[in-house]
């Protein structure tokens, strides 16, 4: 990636997850998770006018291209199971991401899921319609 | 008289079939969810049966905060058991209340004596609750704690830790002495026919509790048995459990403990629990606070009903003074934990003495994963089915033979059970003259 | 700090079940409203719920038999015993009664593996007791996760065939899930439910004043987490993220309530959440403890 898709990747994480507090915002009437909320919001917009000033000093910077994206046989995916050094990995839809440090994942486990497996079919019925995998890194793909 | 009896389980979940497949290291927080009242012993008796298993072997410190959680449990369940379900058998409570209405009549307290008792009861809703609390100052939260692991707890005594629970047992040991004590005093001076009745199989058992620190020695008990009118060391290869008047198939019908694991079978004809028969050398067995005070030597007075309360009221005390010892022995800071790995198989045993008597966890790991676990509690070595050659549990035999007053309301009966702080629901069939009179629930 | 003029949410947060507690006690004590009928059914569980609830502390169990409702049935507590704390449990239940659940619904075999008392020869089967009493119930509450959504007794291979007891009611339950419920949940709840009536659920019907946010969101460990600070084994005072602390999907108040008169909570005991109020626990929680994670 260039260093302007890098910041074009970074800003849309702000925003998708301001979209995400907002609509949180809607429903609660809590005072309590208002507050969290709210604070969530302003840490948000202290990341975007952090990267504002990063992009205006850097905009003639190109980044080196990182890893190309590679294919994944299912038993390579299984290496990734997140354990002894290895990142977590998952699969879906035939895309594979990084979950390694993802909150949700934690001792690389969600819901009773391991990483290093193709998860397209619990995904639909749990995450449908949510912007989960947009927040996700992208290392590859399942091999056809 | 009570002819026949027969103590009922009424609930089964499956447990030894749950654990089948899970991470050894979550035995210790999913067994605890067999009991809400106990849930501490299960902790410490799988973080055992893994050490056991994976060879580990707890550092003394890691011990004595295991212990300390384990301990404040005991005071715990006794002041509950003693004032919330064992009180209101003898002392009229405020009947204005609904949940204390009674119909019985057999209260013999004179009024003022009754009511010092009565504001005791609700005095000593405070005072068990703290007794949760200060576990939890180790524990992180009660029931169902986090602290209690494998090395011995993950929490580490400081010294404002320590300063709390002091504090804590302090105003704990207080009330048992000065409260507890005398009323528990008190009533069987006033119901000394129950040290006449509820005797029970006359057989004691502990697995050890509190015992064999490397410096401090033996605090409460070893394991040991007593029969025949003597003492002798526990040989834990005599273990069976016997399943032929349980809801189980029998196939083996008696077994070790590592041997089978019964499956559950409702439709079995002759069967009436789902609690099974655990047996030492072949006899059934009694275990819990009467029998590690008769065993250690503290309390010999006798084998009854109301010997089994005194003895829990006895025990409470005593076990204020070893958290006081254990309390001393602490060292803050000290960090009990390791990076602990499953071998591929292995096999372990956990055994030790809990709130209501002996309890034990045997596990098998095969694949890295739970093959097999194996629990045989207290409550079912107190209440016990008949085994093949029909000796009834020690529930069942404190219960045969017992005078009933009053067969419209057979207190007696409850009053014998709830001497056995059964956990359970149960229910007991009176048998006169080989009929059924008359099926009393008596719901501990 | 000055209490008044404090505006800290958090402190708020921690007073709301005490303040609803004696709010409605002293409603009941004017007669402004009537002191109602509460009915505690102890089902397939562990009973953990009731023990839970007895070290509640300001509001505690004292102050809930005593001054906020009348408790006509609990089968550990209640002073009659057999046939005759039946006959109480039949005649409550023709009357105005708000129902407590704790323990699932063991469906195995017609019920016959959670039996909690005879009734005209009749055995009295868990679901057969969900079944007459939770439909005419003025309110009916879930404590603890086994009765919310199934919890441990419904674990794999679910030898009981458990269910909460939602699944066996057309009307709709409050759910307060946790293994056990904190007593604040409950007696806050409850407290809310006689003064206000129904509290405001969230999608999987707890009250939104106990459940709203998740315990990552809240926990001192965060910054942790945030700077990539990871315990390699329980015991130690970072993140237990690594470990699977379950603390990012559960949804309580943990972190700042804590537990037994907020002494203590799991991570402040040094190890991590199993997510025991989720509706996946256990068998989705697992596993609780992991090393080696990268």
């Amino acid at each position: 990636m260039t260093g302007r898709e890098i910041f074009i990747s970074l800003i849309n994480d702000q925003i998708n997850e301001m979209n995400h507090t907002i609509d949180c915002l809607y429903t609660t009437s809590d005072a309590c998770a208002k507050n969290r909320l709210l604070s969530r919001l302003r840490k948000n917009t202290a990341s975007l006018s952090l990267l504002v000033q990063a992009s205006c000093g850097r905009e003639k910077e190109a980044l080196p291209l990182q890893n190309q994206l590679r294919t994944f046989t299912p038993e390579e995916l299984s290496k990734y199971n997140g354990r002894s050094g290895n990142p977590a990995y998952i699969a879906v839809d035939g895309t594979v991401y990084d979950v390694t440090g993802n909150a949700a994942w934690g001792g690389a486990a969600h819901f009773g899921l391991s990483a290093g497996n193709d998860l397209s079919g619990q995904f639909a019925p749990c995450h449908a319609g949510q912007p989960v995998l947009n927040k996700l890194k992208v290392v590859g793909k399942i091999a056809e | 008289m009570v002819a026949d009896a027969k103590t009922e389980g009424l609930l089964f979940r499956g447990f030894e079939k749950m654990l089948r497949g899970r991470s050894p290291f979550d035995a210790v927080y999913f067994t605890q969810r067999i009991c809400g009242i106990c849930s501490t012993a299960h902790s410490v008796a799988s973080s055992l049966a893994l050490e056991s298993a994976l060879g580990i072997i707890a550092p003394q410190q890691g011990r004595y905060l295991r212990d300390i959680i384990h301990g404040c449990e005991f005071l715990q369940n006794h002041i509950r058991h003693f004032y919330q379900y064992t009180i209101p058998d003898f002392v009229k409570l405020p009947q204005g209340n609904p949940l204390y209405e009674t119909v019985h009549n057999d209260f013999r307290l004179p009024k003022a004596k009754n009511d010092i008792i009565a504001q005791h009861y609700f005095d000593s809703l405070e005072i068990s609750c703290s007794a949760h609390e200060m576990l939890a100052v180790l524990g992180g939260k009660a029931p169902h704690n986090h602290g209690v692991f494998i090395g011995g707890a993950t929490s580490h005594a400081t010294p404002e830790a320590i300063s709390r629970m002091r504090s804590i047992l302090q105003n704990i040991r207080q009330f048992i002495c000065t409260k507890m004590v005398p009323d528990a005093c008190t009533v069987a001076e006033y119901y000394k026919d129950y040290f006449e009745i509820g005797r029970g199989c006359g057989n004691l058992l502990s697995f050890g509790c509190f015992n064999d620190y490397e410096r401090l020695g033996t605090l409460y008990v070893d394991p040991l048995v007593y029969s025949d009118g003597a003492v002798s060391g526990l040989d834990p290869s005599e273990i069976t459990e016997n399943i032929a008047s349980s809801w189980y198939a029998d196939s083996p019908a008696t077994y070790t403990p590592f041997q089978a694991i019964a499956e559950p079978d409702i439709k079995k004809g002759g069967a009436y629990s789902w609690i099974k028969a655990p047996r030492y050398k072949g006899l059934p067995f009694e275990v819990g606070p009467l029998a590690r005070m008769w065993l250690c030597g503290g309390y010999r007075n006798g084998i009854s009903a109301m010997d089994r309360n005194l003895a829990r009221v006895m025990e409470a005390k005593k076990v204020t003074e070893i958290l006081l010892v254990l309390l001393n022995s602490l060292i803050p800071g000290f960090c009990s934990q390791e990076v602990y790995q499953i071998p591929q198989s292995a096999l372990g045993a956990g055994m030790l003495d809990t709130t209501r008597g002996a309890l034990g966890h045997w596990i098998k790991i095969d694949g890295g994963v739970i093959a097999f676990y194996q629990i045989i509690t207290p409550s079912a070595w107190n209440l016990s089915t008949r085994s093949e050659d029909h000796l009834p549990g020690p529930g069942e035999a404190a219960l045969i033979g017992t005078a009933v007053r009053d067969t419209d309301h057979p207190v007696e009966l409850g009053r014998i059970i709830r001497s056995f702080d059964p956990c359970v629901s149960c229910a007991t069939h009176i048998y006169s003259k080989g009929s059924l009179i008359r099926t009393v629930q008596v719901m501990p | 700090m000055n209490q008044e003029n404090s505006s800290c949410s958090f402190l708020m947060k921690l007073e709301t079940a005490s303040m609803l507690f004696h709010r409605a006690a002293e409603a009941v004590r004017q007669k402004r409203i009537p002191k109602r009928n509460l009915i505690w059914l102890e089902l397939t569980g562990c009973a953990g719920n009731i023990i839970s609830l007895l070290d509640g502390a300001n509001p505690d169990f004292k102050g809930l038999v005593l001054r906020l409702v009348n408790l006509l049935y609990e089968n550990s507590l209640m002073a009659a015993e057999g046939g005759k704390a039946m006959e109480k449990l039949f005649s409550a239940a023709n009357g105005d009664y708000i129902l407590a659940v704790e323990g699932a619904v063991s469906t195995k075999d017609g019920g016959l593996y959670t039996v909690i008392g005879r009734w005209k020869g009749q055995p009295i089967t868990a679901a057969r007791a969900i079944q007459e009493f939770g439909p005419k119930a003025s309110y009916v509450i879930s404590v603890g996760t086994c009765a919310s959504d199934g919890g441990v007794s419904a674990a794999s291979p679910n030898p009981g065939e458990c269910v909460g007891i939602q699944s066996l009611l057309e009307r709709k339950v409050i759910k307060l899930p946790g293994c056990p419920c904190n007593p604040d949940w409950f007696l806050g709840t409850l407290a809310y439910t006689v003064l206000y009536g129904e509290p405001k659920l969230d999608g999987r019907q707890r009250p939104l004043l106990f459940y709203s946010t998740l315990i990552h969101d809240i926990c001192p460990r965060r910054p942790y987490f945030d700077q990539g600070i990871f315990a390699s084994k329980p015991g130690e005072k970072t993140c237990m993220f690594k470990l699977g602390c379950r603390g990012p999907v559960t949804r309580t108040d943990c972190p700042i309530r804590k537990w037994n008169n907020r002494v203590n909570w799991p991570i402040g005991d040094n190890s991590p959440c199993i997510g025991c109020a989720m509706f996946g626990f256990p068998d989705k929680m697992e596993p609780f403890i992991r090393y080696d994670v990268t």
